[in-house]
C-alpha cells in the first residue's frame, strides 16, 4: 500500500461484504418461498424479502465502487485522499440509512408516511429520508474524490471513473420524481435503473477493469487507455437511447420500439469490447502477477458480463421478442447473470486484488478464493439456464397459448426447485469467498517463472502491488 | 495541391480513432433502421407506396444537392487549413454550415407540409420510420453545424479533420436514406 | 476552370451531382420500368455515391484497405436491402 488513505477502502469493502452475505441469503430465502410459498408469509412476506435482496445488492455494489475509488484514486492521482474524516462520515451515513431501510422494511413501519414510509418502486423503495441521506453521502463522496483528483495526476482511469460516479449520483436524483401517471413514473424510474446499469455503471466497470488490467498484466498505460475510451464511447452511444427497450409497452409512442431495439442491440458492443480487452491484455501482458485469483475474477467478470448483459440482454431486447417475453422468468435470468457478471464479479475482483495489499501480506487462500469463484459462477450460470428454460416454457404457455398466470406457474415448479439448488451453491460460494478474504492461511500458489525472476532481481518488490 | 502529396499509403485511417468509432456506430444505427424499414415494408408494400406518395421527392433531391455541396466545402476547408490558409478554411467552413442550415430549412418545410396534412408518427408505419430516420439525421445536421462552428473557432488541422469527417458521415448517411425512403417503391 | 477539373474534390462533387441527376432520372421513370430493375438502379447509384464520399470526402483513398472494407460492407448491406425489397413482389 503506497498511500495511507487507501486503508479507507478496507472499511468500505468489509461493510459491502457483510451486505453481500445478507443479499444472497435473502435471495435464497426468496427462492425457497417460490418452492414453499407459505414460508414466513406472515412474518416476512415475499415482497419484503425480495426488496431486501435487491436493495442490499445495489447498496453493497455502490459501497464497493466507492471503496474501489478510495483504493485506486490515491495511486492514480499520486495523492492522499483529500479528507479521510469525510470518507468515514459518509460511510456512517450510508450504514445508518441501510439499517433504517432494513428496520422499516422488516417491521413494515410508517406505512404511507411521506417521509418515513417506504416508497413503492422496485429498487427505489427506500423511505424519502434515506434517499436524502444517500444524496448527502454521495455529495460528500464526490467532493472528496474530486478534490483528490483535481489536486493530483489526472489519468484516463480516474477521469472515466469520476464521470461514472458523478453520473451515478446525478441520475439518482430522478428517484425523487414520482409522477402520478404510471407511464411517466416508469419512464423516470428507468432513468435511474437502466441508465445506471447500462450507462454510468459501465463506465465505472470499464475504469476499474482497466486499473486491474494495468496492475495485473503490466500492459502499457497507453494501450489500456485507448481501449478504455473506445469502450466508454460505445457504451454511452448505445446505452442512452437504449433505454427505449423499456418503453415498448408502457404507453409511450410507437417509435420507441425502433429506437429501443436498434440502440439496445448495439449495447452488446461495449460488453464485447470489455471481454476482448481483458483477454487481449492478458495475452499481451508481460507480468506474471502472483494474485491469480484477482485475475480469474477479472476475466470472469468480463466474460460473464458479456454473456449476462450482452447475450442474455440481446435475447429479449428486440421488441418483436420482448412482446412475448416481457416480465417473464427470462427477465429474471438476464437480471441475475448481468448483475452478477458485470458488477458482483467486478467488486469481488477488486476486493481480491486489494485486500492483500491493504493488509500488507501476500495473497493467501488463493485456492479457496478461486474455488469460490467457480462455485458462484457455476451456480449463477446454472440458475440462468434454469430460469431461461422456465421463462421459455412460461412464455409459450402464458403468452402464446394464453393460459392463466398461476396455471403456468404450477407447471414450471420443477425449475424453481433447481433454481434453489443453484442458489445454494452461490450462497456457499459467497461465504467461502468471505472466509478466504478475511481468514489468512498459507500461501498456496507459487509465483511463476517471470515473477520469480522479478523477485530475485528486484529486492524492493512487493508480492502484490 | 496534388493528391499524391497527401497519399502516404500508410493505410491508417485519417483522423482520430474515436471519430471512426462514431462513424461506424452511426452507420450501424441508420443501417439497422433502414433494414427495419424494408422489413416492415414487406408486410404492406402497397400501403408504403401510397404513403411514400405524400413525400416531396423534389425537396429530397434538392437537399441531396445542398448537402453534398456542403460536404465539398467542408473538404475544401480541411485542405485550406492543411496548407495554412486559416482565413480560407474558415470561409469554407462557414459556407458548409450555411448550406447545412439550408438543408434544415427545406426539411422544416417538408415537416410542416406533413403536419398540415395531419400526418404524424403514428399515422402509418411508413411515417414512423420517415420521421424517425430523417429526424434523427436532421439532428445530426444540427450537431454538425455546431461542430463546424466550434472548429472554425478552434481551427487546427486535427480538429477540422474530425469535424469534417463527422459532416461527411452525415452526407454518407443521407445518400443511403434518401433513395431507400423517398424513391424505392 | 482547369484547376477545378484537376482537383479531386471538385471532380468527386461533379461525380456526385451526375449520380444524383441519374437517380432523379431513374426515379422519374417509375411507371415505365419494372420495379426490380428500377430498384437495382437506384440502389446501385446510392452505392456509387457512397463510394465517392468514402474515397474522396472522407479521404479513405489514403487508406485503400479501409475504403475497400467500408464500401464492401455498404455494398453488401444494399444487396441485403434489395433482397428484402424484392420479397413483396414475389
Ligand atoms: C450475487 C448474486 C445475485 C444477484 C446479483 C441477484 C440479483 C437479483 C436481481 C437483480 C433481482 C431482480 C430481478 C428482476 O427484477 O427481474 C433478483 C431477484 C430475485 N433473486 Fe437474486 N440475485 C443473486 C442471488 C440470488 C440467489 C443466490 C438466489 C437464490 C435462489 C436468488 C433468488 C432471487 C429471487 C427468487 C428473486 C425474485 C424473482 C422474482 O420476483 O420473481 N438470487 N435477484
Ligand atoms: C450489466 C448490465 C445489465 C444489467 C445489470 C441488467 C439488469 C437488468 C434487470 C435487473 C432487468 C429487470 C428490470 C425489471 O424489470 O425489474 C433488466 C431488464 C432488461 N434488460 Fe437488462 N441489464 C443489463 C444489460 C442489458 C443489455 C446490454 C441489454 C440488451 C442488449 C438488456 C436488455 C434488457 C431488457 C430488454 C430488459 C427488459 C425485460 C422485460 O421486458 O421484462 N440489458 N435488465
Ligand atoms: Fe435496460
Amino acid at each position: 500500500m503506497k498511500y495511507q488513505t487507501q486503508r479507507i477502502a478496507q472499511v468500505y469493502f468489509t461493510v459491502a461484504l457483510a451486505l453481500f452475505a445478507i443479499q444472497v441469503i435473502g435471495g435464497l430465502l426468496a427462492g425457497w418461498i417460490y418452492v414453499a410459498p407459505n414460508t414466513l408469509s406472515e412474518l416476512l412476506p415475499f415482497n419484503i424479502v425480495r426488496m431486501l435482496h435487491t436493495n442490499s445488492l445495489v447498496v453493497w455494489l455502490i459501497l464497493g465502487f466507492m471503496g474501489a475509488a478510495y483504493f485506486l484514486i490515491p495511486e492514480e492521482a499520486e495523492r492522499e485522499i483529500h479528507s479521510p474524516m469525510l470518507a468515514y462520515i459518509q460511510l456512517a451515513i450510508l450504514v445508518l440509512g441501510t439499517l433504517g431501510v432494513v428496520v422499516t422494511y422488516v417491521f413494515n413501519l410508517f406505512e404511507g408516511n411521506w417521509l418515513l414510509g417506504k416508497e413503492g418502486r422496485e429498487f427505489l423503495e427506500q423511505p424519502l429520508w434515506v434517499k436524502v441521506g444517500i444524496v448527502v453521502a454521495a455529495l460528500i463522496f464526490l467532493y472528496n474524490v474530486t478534490m483528490t483528483v483535481l489536486k493530483g495526476r489526472k489519468t484516463a482511469i480516474t477521469n472515466v471513473l469520476l464521470l461514472g460516479l458523478w453520473g451515478l449520483a446525478l441520475l439518482f436524483l430522478f428517484a425523487f420524481y414520482n409522477p402520478h401517471n404510471l407511464g411517466l413514473d416508469k419512464m423516470y424510474w428507468w432513468y435511474v435503473v437502466h441508465l445506471w446499469v447500462e450507462g454510468v455503471w459501465e463506465l465505472i466497470m470499464a475504469s476499474i477493469l482497466a486499473y486491474l488490467m494495468l496492475k495485473l498484466t503490466g500492459v502499457d498505460r497507453e494501450v489500456v487507455e485507448k481501449w478504455l475510451y473506445v469502450i466508454v464511447a460505445t457504451a454511452l452511444f448505445s446505452g442512452i437511447l437504449g433505454t427505449g427497450h423499456h418503453y415498448y409497452w408502457i404507453g409511450t409512442p410507437g417509435y420507441w420500439q425502433w429506437i429501443g431495439s436498434i440502440f439496445s442491440s448495439l449495447e452488446v458492443i461495449p460488453f464485447f469490447g470489455m471481454m476482448a480487452f481483458a483477454f487481449v491484455m492478458v495475452w499481451k501482458g508481460r507480468r506474471d502477477h502472483p494474485n491469480k485469483a484477482a485475475l480469474l475474477w477479472s476475466l470472469g467478470c468480463a466474460t460473464l458480463a458479456f454473456f449476462g448483459a450482452g447475450v442474455w440482454g440481446f435475447l429479449h431486447t428486440l421488441h418483436g421478442v420482448n412482446y412475448y417475453t416481457h416480465g417473464t422468468q427470462i427477465t429474471a435470468a438476464h437480471g441475475h447473470l448481468a448483475f452478477f457478471g458485470a458488477y458482483v464479479c467486478l467488486n469481488l475482483a477488486i476486493f481480491t486484488y486489494a485486500f492483500p495489499i491493504l493488509k500488507n501480506r501476500d495473497p493467501y487462500n488463493q485456492v479457496l478464493n478461486m474455488a469460490s469463484f467457480w462455485l458462484m459462477a457455476g451456480g449463477m450460470t446454472f440458475m440462468t439456464f434454469v430460469l431461461t428454460f422456465a421463462g421459455t416454457v412460461q412464455t409459450h404457455l402464458q403468452r402464446v397459448m394464453g393460459e392463466g398466470y398461476m396455471d403456468t406457474q404450477d407447471q414450471i415448479e420443477v425449475f424453481y426447485l433447481m433454481r434453489f439448488g443453484a442458489g445454494l451453491a452461490v450462497v456457499i460460494g459467497a461465504l467461502l469467498f468471505i472466509y478466504a478474504i478475511f481468514v489468512p492461511r498459507r500461501e498456496v500458489i507459487e509465483p511463476g517463472p517471470v515473477e520469480r525472476e522479478r523477485i530475485e532481481h528486484d529486492p524492493d518488490h512487493v508480492a502484490a502491488e | 495541391m496534388s493528391d499524391t502529396a497527401r497519399a502516404d499509403a500508410s493505410g491508417t485511417l485519417p483522423g482520430d480513432l474515436m471519430i471512426w468509432v462514431l462513424i461506424v456506430s452511426e452507420l450501424l444505427v441508420f443501417g439497422a433502421a433502414l433494414g427495419g424499414f424494408m422489413a416492415v415494408r414487406t408486410t404492406d408494400a402497397a400501403g408504403f407506396a401510397a404513403a411514400q406518395d405524400h413525400l416531396d421527392r423534389t425537396a429530397g433531391a434538392l437537399n441531396t444537392i445542398v448537402l453534398l455541396t456542403s460536404g465539398l466545402f467542408a473538404a475544401l476547408a480541411l485542405r485550406a487549413c492543411e496548407v495554412g490558409s486559416r482565413g480560407r478554411a474558415r470561409l469554407w467552413l462557414g459556407a458548409a454550415a450555411a448550406l447545412g442550415l439550408v438543408f434544415l430549412w427545406v426539411k422544416g418545410l417538408e415537416y410542416a407540409a406533413k403536419a398540415a396534412q395531419g400526418i404524424g408518427t403514428e399515422t402509418h408505419p411508413f411515417f414512423t420510420f420517415y420521421y424517425l430516420v430523417t429526424g434523427f439525421h436532421a439532428a445530426h445536421v444540427v450537431a454538425g453545424i455546431v461542430i463546424l462552428g466550434l472548429v472554425s473557432w478552434r481551427d487546427n488541422v486535427a480538429n477540422i479533420e474530425n469535424a469534417t469527417a463527422f459532416w461527411h458521415m452525415v452526407d454518407l448517411v443521407w445518400v443511403l436514406i434518401f433513395p431507400v425512403i423517398y424513391l424505392l417503391r | 476552370m482547369r484547376v477545378w477539373a484537376d482537383n479531386p474534390l471538385w471532380r468527386a462533387w461533379g461525380g456526385l451531382m451526375a449520380l444524383g441527376a441519374l437517380t432523379t432520372l431513374a426515379a422519374a421513370r417509375g411507371g415505365q420500368v419494372a420495379a426490380p430493375v428500377l430498384g437495382a438502379a437506384i440502389l446501385a447509384l446510392a452505392w456509387a455515391k457512397a463510394r465517392l464520399i468514402l474515397g474522396r470526402y472522407l479521404d479513405l483513398d489514403r487508406a485503400p484497405a479501409w475504403r475497400r472494407g467500408f464500401s464492401g460492407v455498404i455494398g453488401a448491406f444494399l444487396v441485403l436491402l434489395y433482397g428484402i425489397y424484392l420479397i413483396p413482389a414475389v
